[in-house]
């Protein structure tokens, strides 16, 4: 039983056509609603922790002990006036960071976040494909962010533009094969040994995650967590933006909303890249009575892994471009190839 | 085949601290050529200087450097006192070291967070400043300016030490030398800012004597040449300090001399304080009411160690009360002269690093 079900089975007096659709709409909704609070909470989290880092107080004005600054400065990105760089493409400079929010916030839709007592399992989408789906939505940031550096035709954009795209390229493919040492891995039992379906589709991994993944092969979550990092790009693999050398990369000819939508995208990275590192890694959303409290197993995992990601990010400098291509390429990739056997061979050790 | 773009690096801009600019020429990431702009903080300082009394021009000094603004001060005032034969009464010479020094960390201070700051990590700087916050408040105890002190003046001190003061820079003595190691750890503890820092900005010795580098920069590439040490003034041949060295002549290398230094500064500063004598502050020829009156005949050439580097002022009187001609040599011009050959050939991260270690201030290029 879904949540999805759950609201149809309210609607049925509409007829199955109508009451389906309206279950589609409100469970998205509030799916969606849920993520951007806990997002939101996220942030505020974020600003007083980097503050506690850093000997300040953090955002303390704005409303009890600062809670509504996230509100205040949105208001005021919208408020700003948005600067169009003069010798812009302006189709593409207008479009880019629409692309990379939007991208970022459907990538949600994907996630299984588990089950909630009555209300069961509280996934928007039952694609029994979406671990596809959610890389190929992930692909579509990159394409955001080269419009958004190219189009304006400044050189910091451009050299920034350069730098994500290496960036991009570069931790794609061992990313992508430590996925596909899950794959593997999960196409059996490790319990029984037999063949189990569902190993494309994020909810089935998780169901077939009985003891987490990342214990059985620790080298693929590493991976996977320091590729995740270049992929959200915070520091220290910012080098999309590398703030002291190029001023803001990609986004530097961005004010205004159209700024704060990379910024929505950059911390919405953070958040995915921990759900699915927990999805993938760490059990998701299993645990004891998971049938009823499964959804906060997931959540507290994900904000343990944000944190340290925050952590991660105050604390580490940014590493040079040369050193980080070598990162991917000539470690990372090897590595992850050497956890891709591995999982065939456990596989096959398992049968 | 060369496919070159031209960045701008300043004069707006976050690697820059202060205002000048890099023209940079770069293939891809490396930096083929730099050509720096400087003047865009001149304000005529030196001539102003000719305008005025002796006694007014401490002002102008300050805002040279303006984050090491007591041994800009203590390098007018040591050239104006030779000028002027007034001697400097002991307890003022000894109040101007432990200034001096302060003023030396304050400054490192920020040059090291900065550093932080380009390298990408944002922490240690909020550390740093944090410290600076603790001199700063020290020197508004004891002149009432933060930032621009105007605190000595001709023939010793605007204002005696009370005990509040000497309570609070042994507070901040004793607070800072854990708190040093601490944020020094913050980036030594940090592969990737090893990674960053050696080998990169490589400045050869011979390169960096036909430049006219002094200060850290020079000790770095390996030539133990202090001021303090080599010339001392006021009582530096009095106190036990060492000149460190680095031998990699890196940024590395310039940043590990930099944090030894500051350990030195603590070290002179407890000596100044346990041997600060009783007595007069201010020499009574230099008494206020008549400062105006004071002049001065010949040449001076006098020098002290500033922060970053050899701090030399040049005074001519004509027997007035003004100065006839007044020139500071200052050392972040000459460091910052040697930026495109350390530059060359390197990678644009490591031109910011480079820019970052020279610690150069737009105030004491430009004047």
């Amino acid at each position: 039983m879904s949540l999805l079900f759950r609201i149809h089975q309210w609607f049925s007096f509409l007829g199955n056509f109508a009451s389906y659709g309206l279950a589609y709409l409100i469970q998205s909704i509030v799916v969606l609603i849920f993520v951007a609070l806990s997002f939101v909470a996220l942030i505020y989290i974020f600003r007083k922790y980097m503050a506690r880092i850093q000997r300040r107080i953090g955002p303390n004005r704005v409303g009890k002990f600062g809670l509504l600054q996230l509100i205040a400065d949105a208001l005021k990105l919208i408020g700003k006036e948005s600067i169009l760089p003069e010798n812009r493409d302006d189709m593409a400079y207008k479009i880019a960071p629409v692309i990379v929010m939007i991208a970022t916030i459907l990538a949600f839709v994907l996630i299984p976040f588990g089950d909630l007592a009555y209300f069961g399992s509280l996934a928007v989408t039952h694609s029994k494909v979406t671990l596809v789906l959610m890389f190929g939505i992930l692909s579509i940031i990159p394409i955001g962010e080269v419009l958004g550096g190219i189009s304006t035709k400044s050189n910091y954009a451009l050299l920034g533009t350069m730098r994500a795209v290496a960036k991009d390229i570069s931790f794609e493919i061992p990313m992508m094969i430590s996925v596909l040492a899950i794959v593997i891995v999960s196409s059996r039992s490790y319990v029984t040994g037999d063949a189990i379906t569902g190993g494309l589709s994020l909810s089935g991994i998780v169901s077939n995650e009985i003891i987490p993944y990342g214990i059985i092969e620790p080298l693929g979550l590493l991976i996977f967590f320091i590729s995740m990092i270049a992929r959200a790009s915070y520091s220290p693999f910012d080098l999309g933006e590398s703030d002291s050398e190029l001023i803001s990369g990609y986004t530097t000819e961005y004010s205004g909303m159209r700024f704060g939508f990379f910024y929505i995208g950059l911390f919405g990275m953070v958040y995915l890249s921990s759900f699915l590192i927990s999805l993938l890694y760490l059990g998701g959303s299993n645990g004891p009575y998971d049938s009823y409290v499964g959804f906060i197993y997931l959540f507290i995992k994900t904000d343990i892994l944000v944190l340290i990601s925050f952590l991660i990010w105050v604390a580490i400098p940014r590493i040079r471009i040369d050193k980080f291509v070598d990162l991917g390429w000539k470690y990372l990739l090897p590595l992850s190839m050497v956890n891709l056997v591995y999982a065939g061979l456990f596989v096959l050790y398992i049968r | 085949m060369s496919h070159w773009i031209e960045l701008n690096i300043g004069p707006v801009h976050p690697a820059t601290h202060g205002i000048y600019r890099f023209r940079v020429k770069l293939n891809e990431e490396t930096v083929e050529d730099v050509d720096i702009t400087i003047g865009y903080l001149h304000r005529n300082a030196e001539k102003i200087c000719e305008l005025n009394y002796f006694v007014n021009n401490t002002i102008y000094f300050d805002r040279m450097d303006y984050i090491d603004a007591m041994n800009m001060e203590l390098g007018y005032l040591r050239a104006v006192e030779t000028l002027m034969d007034m001697e400097v009464p002991e307890r003022a010479q000894w109040i101007r070291m432990i200034m001096a020094e302060l003023s030396r960390i304050a400054a490192r201070m920020v040059g090291i967070g900065a550093l932080g700051l380009d390298v990408g990590m944002l922490t240690p700087f909020f550390h740093t400043f944090h410290e600076r916050e603790k001199i700063q408040n020290i020197f508004v105890e004891a002149s009432g300016g933060r930032q621009e002190v105007n605190y000595m003046s001709i023939g010793g001190v605007y204002q005696d030490f009370n005990d509040t003061i000497i309570n609070e820079i042994k507070e901040f003595i004793a607070g800072f030398k854990g708190k040093l190691e601490e944020i020094v750890k913050m980036f030594t503890d940090s592969e990737i800012f090893w990674q960053r820092n050696v080998g990169t900005g490589v400045l050869e010795p011979d390169i960096a004597l036909d430049y006219g580098v002094t200060g850290p920069m020079l000790r770095a590439s390996g030539i133990p040449y202090d001021v303090r040490k080599d010339s001392p003034y006021l009582y530096y041949d009095k106190v036990n300090f060492d000149v460190p060295i680095a031998k990699s002549k890196d940024n590395m290398g310039r940043f590990l001399v930099k944090v030894e230094e500051l350990r030195q500064s603590v070290r002179i500063i407890e000596q100044c304080l346990a041997k600060l004598p009783e007595g007069p502050y201010f020499n009574p020829k230099a008494k206020k009411s008549a400062m105006l009156l004071l002049k001065g005949q010949g040449d001076v050439f006098t020098r002290v160690e500033s922060e970053s580097g050899e701090f030399g002022v040049f005074i001519r009187g004509d027997g007035n009360v003004k100065p006839y001609r007044v020139h500071a040599r200052s050392p972040s011009f000459k460091n910052l002269a040697v930026v495109p050959i350390m530059a060359k050939g390197s990678l644009i991260a490591d031109l910011i690093i480079t820019i970052a270690s020279v610690d150069a201030v737009a105030g004491e290029v430009d004047r």
